[in-house]
């Protein structure tokens, strides 16, 4: 359990964020850290949205996944989107 | 009998030494002149555009200080400041905390120029740049000056610049780049000709007049006056060119290409949000995109198209950034709005919006979704919502935020990978700066870094805030206290 800086882009929002998670954060935990300074400030909230997923180089994480298990480099650029 | 100056001139302008003691790269090493690979003999050729004696340029500098000594005391008995809109009065903050003090670091740019520039007629020609910057720099200090009764902002045009305020330090690490550690052929290409040549037209052009109808004649007076100074020196970049495209092409291209990306990410920052949103609606005269494509594009390009250089590599990219990059920089400057030193104006009223759609026919799609977000928050009154809980990623060669040099539409990673450590870039055009010259940036820390190097304590927007030495006094919130706002609440019920 350790502090890891990332940053997180929500899709849609312009830019993203310099976003503190731990290495223990779980891929919903890192989508919710990541959304907190999109959704709802300059993104709206779909009234059916089911959460959020977390992408890498594109590719979709699975939730379950914690932070550690990736071997990121500090400052990688991870992706959030609403959950399909 | 007095000779005329045309029996003097040519003498006294290419007075050189004949070297005796140390041989000429000992006196002019290569590294500070530039003229690596330019056969010496091949500077006699360099010939200024307009020609200047000292006692000529006494005298017009005497006339024009003057004239704008007497505009400015006679606007100052006239109280005009105190009747200037907000938004107006952000402008000319944002400028003088921005530009002050650049204006005193081309002093020391021009005075290397008297001492180090391959050409004697250049290193005479410094002289009066060197002047020139300084009559500048003692300009704003005085204006703002005057201003500071009225206003605390105004301490910034001396301040900014020792203080770790993250846009100023966007804007010291360019010129400290340009003008402090390029050698002469690079800082003339980058500065006199890139930077001043083509986009001090959009600060002391393109804001002059939108100062002079919003009533600011002292300040429009202040700019005209600088930019007759910068149309002269800025000439020193030609002859130079002209050198560097017989010798080495390739380097010129390749200095100018990234001196145009870099001078156009700072003026998306400096002039696009001035222009097109804190300038009051009936007093703009043209869009930052209207006048960046009559003067950068179709005057400064041209130009230097005919001295051979082609267009950059990255052009099309540069015409998205153009449409819409300063908007990016507007909204982050905005919704980060403690962290600046002036009172950005939202400039999203219904009209205001009208005349964005009709200057630029993506800004609903790509950035009035977000404002509706932010509006809608302002007036629940959810106004913790419309302000940041972190920073945004930073570019390490611009060191803007990333997201802000095109739309969201083109945002995605631009990285690099240099000595073991992955670096981001605000686009690929930032990214090939950083490629082909990976050591010169390397070392750069963003504002990130200083962070999560721990320089920032405490670790959080307020230790930030304190850290880059924002006061509440100065600090930035809504130049109209979100009254533009009010307008769309009841949107939402019709809608409904």
């Amino acid at each position: 359990m350790a502090p890891f800086p990332v940053y997180g882009r929500f899709v849609g929002d312009f830019v993203p964020h310099l976003v503190a998670v731990d290495t223990d954060d779980s891929m919903d935990i890192v989508a919710e850290k990541v959304a907190v300074h999109s959704v709802g400030r300059r993104l709206p909230r779909p009234p059916t949205a089911k959460g959020y997923d977390v992408y890498l180089d594109g590719r979709l994480i699975p939730a379950g996944t914690t932070l550690a298990e990736l071997g990121l480099q500090p400052l990688q650029w991870l992706d959030v989107k609403f959950r399909d | 009998m007095l000779l005329n100056r045309d029996d003097w001139y040519e003498t006294s302008r290419d007075l050189d030494w004949t070297l005796s003691y140390v041989d000429r790269d000992a006196a002019f090493p290569p590294s500070w002149t530039g003229a690596q690979g330019i056969p010496e003999d091949s500077w006699q050729s360099w010939e200024e555009p307009f020609r200047v004696s000292y006692r000529d340029y006494v005298r017009i500098q005497r006339e024009k200080e003057s004239g704008v000594k007497a505009v400015s005391n006679a606007m100052s008995r006239a109280g005009v400041y105190d009747k200037l809109a907000p938004g107006h009065v952000a402008s000319s903050q944002l400028h003088m905390g921005g530009i002050c003090m650049v204006e005193y670091m081309a002093v020391t740019m021009q005075s290397r120029f008297c001492r180090f520039a391959p050409s004697p007629k250049w290193r005479n020609l410094g002289v009066f740049g060197m002047l020139d910057e300084t009559r500048h720099t003692q300009l704003a200090l005085r204006f703002s000056h005057d201003l500071l009764p009225r206003d605390p902002r105004f301490d910034w045009a001396h301040k900014a610049f020792h203080t770790n305020e993250w846009a100023i330090l966007a804007v010291k690490s360019l010129f400290d780049e340009v003008m402090l550690s390029a050698n002469c052929v690079e800082a003339t290409l980058a500065t006199n000709l890139t930077l001043e040549h083509g986009f001090t037209n959009l600060q002391f052009v393109a804001l002059a007049a939108d100062a002079m109808a919003a009533g600011d004649i002292n300040w429009s007076n202040l700019l005209s006056s600088i930019q007759t100074d910068e149309a002269r020196h800025a000439q020193q970049g030609f002859p130079t060119l002209q050198v560097l495209m017989e010798h080495d092409p390739e380097r010129a291209q390749r200095v100018v290409d990234v001196a145009f990306w870099r001078g156009t990410r700072l003026f998306q920052y400096l002039t696009g949000p001035a222009m097109d949103y804190y300038t009051p609606l009936d007093q703009r005269k043209m869009s930052f995109k209207e006048f960046m494509l009559e003067w950068i594009v179709n005057q400064h390009e041209r130009i230097l198209e005919d001295y051979g250089l082609k267009k950059p590599w990255y052009w099309d990219q540069y015409m998205i950034a153009l449409e819409n990059g300063h908007h990016a920089a507007h909204i982050g400057m905005w919704f980060w709005r403690p962290t600046l030193f002036w009172k950005p104006s939202a400039g999203v009223s219904k009209a205001e919006r009208e005349w964005l759609n009709e200057k630029y026919p993506t800004w609903e799609e790509n950035w009035g979704c977000m404002w509706d977000e932010i509006i809608a928050n302002v007036n629940s009154g959810h106004l913790e919502l419309t302000l940041p809980e972190t920073l945004p990623a930073l570019c390490s060669v611009t060191q803007l935020p990333i997201g802000s040099a095109m739309s969201r539409n083109e945002l995605r990673p631009a990285t690099s990978v240099y000595q073991g450590r992955l670096y981001h870039f605000d686009s690929e055009i930032s990214k090939w700066c950083f490629d082909i010259e990976p050591e010169r940036y390397a070392g750069h820390m963003t504002v990130i870094d200083r962070f999560l190097a721990g320089q920032i304590q405490p670790m959080n927007l307020a230790g930030g805030l304190e850290w880059m030495g924002l006061t509440p006094d100065v600090m930035g919130d809504d130049a109209y206290e979100y009254r533009w706002a009010a307008e769309y609440a009841g949107h939402a019920d019709e809608e409904g």
